[in-house]
């Protein structure tokens, strides 16, 4: 379970979070949207132990802070982050090391197959492009076998395939009880994965949202409804979902 | 632009660089005067032999970077609003050549204070160089920019020529000064007699540049004319030539190149990574480690990982600046049978060259810095002590080699005792670390508000408490005891206050921010 208790965050004199709170119960995938610049980022960064903050992270009970809690999940960042000389494959034995997961080769083979980079595990960071660093990024989270994973932004950059098979991963995760919470304002990708959405803009959480609550309604009307924006896409057009 | 100023003047580091350059273009001209007169040069003659040497480098220099389409810098904003749009790929060109004009005015009216002040050179021949530097200079090293770098009829053949041409130049240029260095010998008489002779003036170009800056300052001859006029039909030639050429911006495509490479080595840089060059990417040899333990211990095998795959392994810079340092103060100390100048500070002479070269040489942040960058330093659940530990380890070993390079052949040579000669080892290596936690403190104090500069002045300005009280440390234990107790003490003190920023930053670990 992720729980967030007033989470507030400042950059100078701007108010990027503001008493922002939300709780993703164990074995849901829990949607953070909001147009660019609401905080999102900001928030899964906070939770991630990133940024400095004030309010409170609960991952599986614990403080986000503690060594455990630390132990028990896993973020994707927006912008992978790799290591110029390190092979795939190494930045997967430095991850499982650094958490002290036994590094499976059956698992590993798995992955590296699912995301296509079997043939790539020798490449070195620096020689990877954008769309395969986030695959690599992605592996890297998934190899220490998280109860939660935070993801920012994570269909940014994938390819077709590679984005069906994280909906799909994410599905099964799910389904083996993980907590998942994903930052996004990509509608469309995350429509069949959510079962919690929280709406945000300005740096506050405009609406809390369960799947279950919306009976008939469609996320895109939520989003739009919530945040006040038109919808200007065709075949986006209709009614507004009723709060 | 405008907005950059806005930007700029927000921060406090703005004014601390417009303080610092007010007080380069007000006082530093009076200390190079006595400078320059101690050399025999504060005359109009050294002014045209500081400019002359500054254009042997810089007109070559230029010329190769054109003729390879570099030493323009675009950044990624330019190549996605500039280059598809309306504008002719001309003035494209000009935009990148203008952007340093700022600088460029800048650096002129540094050379037109210190022509006044260090070199005694008239008011009106001073305003006739900074009209002829900012508009002739600038006009025709645009023109030789539009036609080596936005040409299109020029091969990679070509271009190679022109690249050879350049280094041919320079060629010449050293080939004269061996030539005269076997005629006249080796002083500062022979060079400024050298840089100010005929043969220098007739190399095309360069040469040519050089007359005009004798006819400038110094007044007319025959030859200094000949020149001028050779310089001036190349000013016209080249100006017309740039002005006729056909440019329908087939540079693009490598100007683009440049700006990728520049953003990314800039972006590199600023997280602290200096080894990325320009346009060449980081080669890594093949290697494997054998990992042990978990946790915060994986930071010290990854980083061992690199430090394998790396051409030099943990030895960079830093490392020969060390071996070079340790080596001229042995040769030093043995022809000068003493310390000379330094005789005062007796024992302490290495200490002091180790405190100048760990002060000056940056590079010790690198790995550390860029630890500090990276998400998965923080994400790692270990505590922040270890992950320290095994963040710095490395560079701690690193360290240990430069402070035997530095230490053992100057002491060996001073007659310094065995345990005089590892305390000063222990001195290096704590300085050393000492610089890497002051940077953590820094970061923790100063976060984002005064920028990476900001950063590291309060960085200097932190590891100068810390050395200023080593020297108390050895001041005392020199009055106290001796050269083995000064010594030690200096260690002690300094020990003391590397292990109180190292505490401060272990503490504050989770105050830094990765964004």
């Amino acid at each position: 379970m992720l729980e967030v208790v007033g989470l507030s965050k400042k950059y100078g004199k701007t108010l990027a979070a503001d008493q922002v709170s939300f709780v993703v119960p164990a074995g849901k995938v829990g949607i953070l949207l909001g147009p660019n610049g609401a905080g999102k980022s900001t928030v899964i960064k906070s939770i991630a132990g990133l940024l400095r903050f004030s309010g409170k992270v609960l991952i599986q009970g614990q403080d986000s802070r503690d060594l455990e809690a630390k132990r028990s999940f896993a973020y994707v960042p927006e912008i992978p982050y790799m290591y110029d000389a390190l092979t795939v494959r190494e930045h997967m034995e430095f991850i499982t090391r650094a958490y002290g997961v036994e590094l499976d080769e059956d698992e590993l083979k798995a992955l590296f197959e699912r995301f296509e980079l079997w043939d790539k595990q020798d490449k070195l960071g620096n020689e990877l492009s954008k769309g395969m660093m986030q695959k690599v990024s992605i592996c890297c989270a998934l190899i220490i076998r998280p109860k939660v994973i935070l993801l920012d932004e994570p269909m940014v950059g994938l390819d077709p395939g590679a984005i069906r098979e994280l909906k799909a991963l994410l599905i099964e995760l799910r389904e083996q009880g993980c907590t998942i919470l994903i930052s996004t304002h990509m509608l469309e990708m995350v429509k069949e994965l959510w079962d919690v959405t929280f709406v945000m803009e300005k740096g506050r959480i405009r609406g809390s949202y369960a799947r279950e609550d919306l009976g008939n309604g469609d996320l895109d009307e939520l989003y739009f409804s919530v945040t006040g924006h038109e919808q200007t896409a065709e075949g986006n057009g209709g009614g507004t979902w009723e709060q | 632009m405008v907005n950059r100023i806005k930007i700029a003047l927000r921060k406090p580091v703005t004014y601390f660089y417009v303080a610092l350059f007010l007080f380069y273009v007000l006082f530093l001209p009076f200390s190079l005067r006595v400078f320059a007169a101690q050399l025999g040069g504060d005359s109009p003659e050294g002014m045209v032999t500081v400019l002359t040497v500054m254009a042997f480098w810089m007109i070559p220099g230029n010329l190769i970077a054109y003729a390879k389409r570099k030493g323009l810098v675009y950044r990624n904003s330019d190549v996605h609003f500039l280059f598809p749009s309306p504008v002719s790929p001309k003035r494209v060109l000009l935009y990148a050549h203008l952007k340093t004009l700022v600088a460029q005015v800048l650096m002129n009216v540094f050379a037109a204070v210190c022509g006044g002040v260090v070199f005694g050179v008239s008011l009106w021949r001073l305003a006739v160089y900074f009209v002829f530097s900012l508009v002739v200079e600038n006009l025709l090293e645009g023109s030789i920019m539009i036609l080596l770098y936005g040409s299109e009829k020029l091969g990679e053949k070509q271009r190679a020529m022109v690249v050879k041409g350049a280094y041919g130049l320079l060629l010449v240029l050293v080939a004269m000064g061996v030539y005269w260095y076997f005629q006249e010998g080796l002083s500062l008489q022979a060079a400024a007699s050298f840089l100010h002779s005929d043969m220098v003036k007739m190399v095309p170009v360069v040469g040519w540049y050089i007359g005009v800056l004798h006819l400038l300052f110094l007044g007319p001859d025959a030859l200094n004319l000949a020149v001028t006029a050779a310089y001036g039909i190349l000013f016209l030639g080249a100006v017309l030539a740039a002005w006729r050429m056909k440019c329908t911006g087939a540079f693009y495509e490598d100007a683009m190149k440049f700006a990728e490479d520049y953003e990314e080595v800039m972006k590199s840089r600023k997280q602290g990574d200096n080894q990325k060059r320009l346009g060449k990417k980081q080669k890594f040899g093949k290697a494997r480690v054998i990992w042990k333990g978990q946790g915060a211990r994986a930071l010290f095998y990854r980083q061992l990982l690199e430090y394998k795959k790396s051409k030099y392994f943990i030895f960079d810079t830093s490392t020969f600046m060390a071996l070079a340092a340790g080596i001229g103060v042995a040769y030093l100390y043995t022809r000068e049978r003493g310390s000379g100048f330094f005789e005062t500070f007796g024992p302490f002479v290495i200490p002091m060259v180790s405190g100048y070269l760990i002060f000056v040489f940056t590079a010790l942040n690198g790995k550390w810095a860029k630890e500090l960058k990276s998400p998965y330093t923080y994400l790692i659940p270990d505590s922040a002590f270890r992950k320290l530990m095994n963040a710095t380890a490395m560079q701690h070993v690193q360290s240990l080699v430069n402070a035997c390079l530095i230490t053992v052949p100057g002491g060996v040579v001073m007659g310094m005792a065995p345990m005089e000669i590892l305390l000063c080892i222990v001195f290096y290596v704590v300085l050393s670390a000492n610089k890497l936690y002051a940077l953590a403190v820094a970061e923790v104090v100063v976060g984002a508000t005064l920028g990476a500069f900001g950063r590291q002045l309060l960085q200097l300005f932190i590891q100068g408490i810390a050395i200023s009280a080593a020297v108390v440390g050895g001041v005392i234990g020199m009055a106290v005891g001796g050269v083995l107790q000064g010594y030690l003490l200096m260690d002690v003190f300094l020990s003391l206050f590397t292990f109180i920023f190292m505490v401060i930053a272990a503490l504050n670990f989770y105050k830094i921010e990765t964004a």
